[in-house]
């Protein structure tokens, strides 16, 4: 379950591996700490000040549909329509959803028996082609590991690199940088 | 060897030697294991022991009424499990520093170790290879980075240059800034705490695991366990995905790419246990 904390006067959702986590709450803090290869997704429907966070682990749920009913939030697949669907739940609209993604680091493989990261990101862009969805911003593949921050209160969208001490602002007051 | 030796003796910090691991591991390994020459080894530890009873009349561990002296705690828990709370231990006071050098802050090595060696454990145990040397190796593996650290340290920004210019592995970095690696460092520093020479050999090749042989499925271990490790989130530093994939890895276990989300999905099942290690400290 997502761990949730008060830092000040904000409320802080840590949102594990394959958690998922929504709110409607003006104050709250979406994190996902350390995705590695794993999928960042943030979403914010800014009409009715709902969002969401997946923490993704595996591209494709068909490699097992029980573990998919029990971790709906491990697959890119499941995990996005359970996202969009509680999100929904809450009076939001995907089309109306800013969408920012971060992860999907890759390990330099040219053999292809790793790249799970790349297919990651790719599972997610194909998802989203096939709503008719696009993401605002996003900070994926590559050498690194990020972590994804979503702080509804300030409207913004950081990443944090391991080993780096400059943030990647993706979005500052709701205006995608 | 004696340019590794030589590196090894020149640097001021060295991490303390586990003294009694590479001898429980042996002991551990044989047939008709004794629990009194498992406490006879770990008594030698007076603090080690402290921490084991702590630990084994912990919550870790859901234990009712506390056991009162070391026999009763390795009769109650069963001796892989107290293997592992020594190796963690042990382990811990070696692996829980920041490692500037690699852009690591502190727990982020220890976490990265004890991640890595959970899942060996589990692919070992599948494959009906030794569980406990499988953890170890993966325990240990990265205990050369502690080494090279200090060195990189000083030229940090070289390294971070040299990173993102060439998008090479780190090994080839490392070779290229100080001419040795972390790898045959810590193989070699893991050699002279007189660990067994699978051991050795596996995290000395822990990224080219072919080169092993004989000892290549420890090595191949060690490599698909990292890569794991990396792909959950388990692995931190700068370019921390700066390795090379080698299919070999798999082959050598006989292995398919498909088997390694079910490996994590296995991990991910048990990762309160690899929670629970983290919080192994000394």
């Amino acid at each position: 379950m997502p761990v949730i904390s008060r830092v000040g006067l904000q409320n802080k959702v840590t949102v594990g591996l394959a958690e998922m986590a929504v709110s409607n709450n003006q104050d709250v803090l979406l994190i996902a700490s350390s995705l590695g290869s794993c999928l960042g997704l943030a979403a914010y429907d800014p009409q009715v000040h709902v969002s969401g966070l997946l923490h993704a682990m595996l591209p494709d749920s068909a490699i097992s549909p029980a573990k998919a009913a029990l971790y709906p939030a491990m697959f890119v697949d499941t995990g996005l329509t359970a996202l969009l669907g509680a999100m929904q739940r809450m009076g939001a609209a995907a089309e109306r959803s800013l969408l920012f993604v971060a992860g999907g680091a890759q390990v330099l493989d040219s053999s292809g028996s790793f790249n799970l990261g790349t297919r990651n990101h790719e599972a997610l862009a194909q998802l989203l082609q096939q709503l008719g969805l696009r993401a605002c911003a996003q900070e994926i593949g590559g050498l690194l590991n990020r972590s994804l921050f979503l702080n509804v209160a300030k409207g913004e969208v950081r990443v944090k690199v391991s080993g780096q001490d400059l943030d990647i602002i993706l979005c500052k007051n709701w205006t995608i940088i | 060897m004696q340019e590794l030796d030589d590196y090894i003796n020149k640097v001021k910090y060295l991490p303390p030697a586990p003294r009694i691991l590479p001898e429980l591991l042996l002991l551990i390994r044989q047939p008709d294991i004794d629990n009194s020459k498992i406490v006879g080894v770990l008594r030698y530890d007076p603090a080690l022991t402290a921490n084991i009873l702590q630990l084994c009349n912990s919550a870790y561990l859901g234990a009712a009424t506390p056991a009162a002296d070391l026999s009763e705690a390795v009769t109650r828990v069963g001796f892989n499990e107290i293997y592992t709370i020594v190796a963690a231990l042990s382990g811990s006071r070696v692996l829980s520093m920041a490692q500037k050098g690699y852009g690591l802050d502190p727990g982020d090595l220890w976490r990265h170790s004890v991640a890595t060696a959970v899942v060996a454990q589990l692919i070992a145990k599948k494959q009906g290879d030794d569980e406990n040397l499988a953890f170890t190796a993966a325990l240990l593996h990265d205990v050369g980075k502690i080494v090279l650290s200090e060195s990189l340290e000083h030229i940090y920004a070289k390294l971070v240059e040299e990173n993102e210019r060439r998008q090479q592995p780190l090994i080839e970095t490392e070779k290229k800034l100080l001419g040795v690696q972390h790898a045959e460092i810590g193989g070699r520093l893991l050699a002279r705490w007189k660990f067994p020479a699978s051991l050795v050999a596996a995290v000395w090749f822990h990224h080219t695991p072919k080169a092993a042989e004989p000892h290549h499925r420890l090595a191949a271990y060690i490599y698909l366990a990292n890569m794991i490790a990396y792909f959950m989130g388990y692995g931190f530093g700068h370019q921390a995905f700066a390795l090379q994939g080698r299919a070999e890895a798999l082959d050598i276990l006989q292995l398919d790419s498909e088997q390694l989300p079910h490996f994590m999905i296995q991990t991910f099942e048990q990762l309160q246990t690899v929670e629970a290690l983290f919080r192994v400290v000394a």
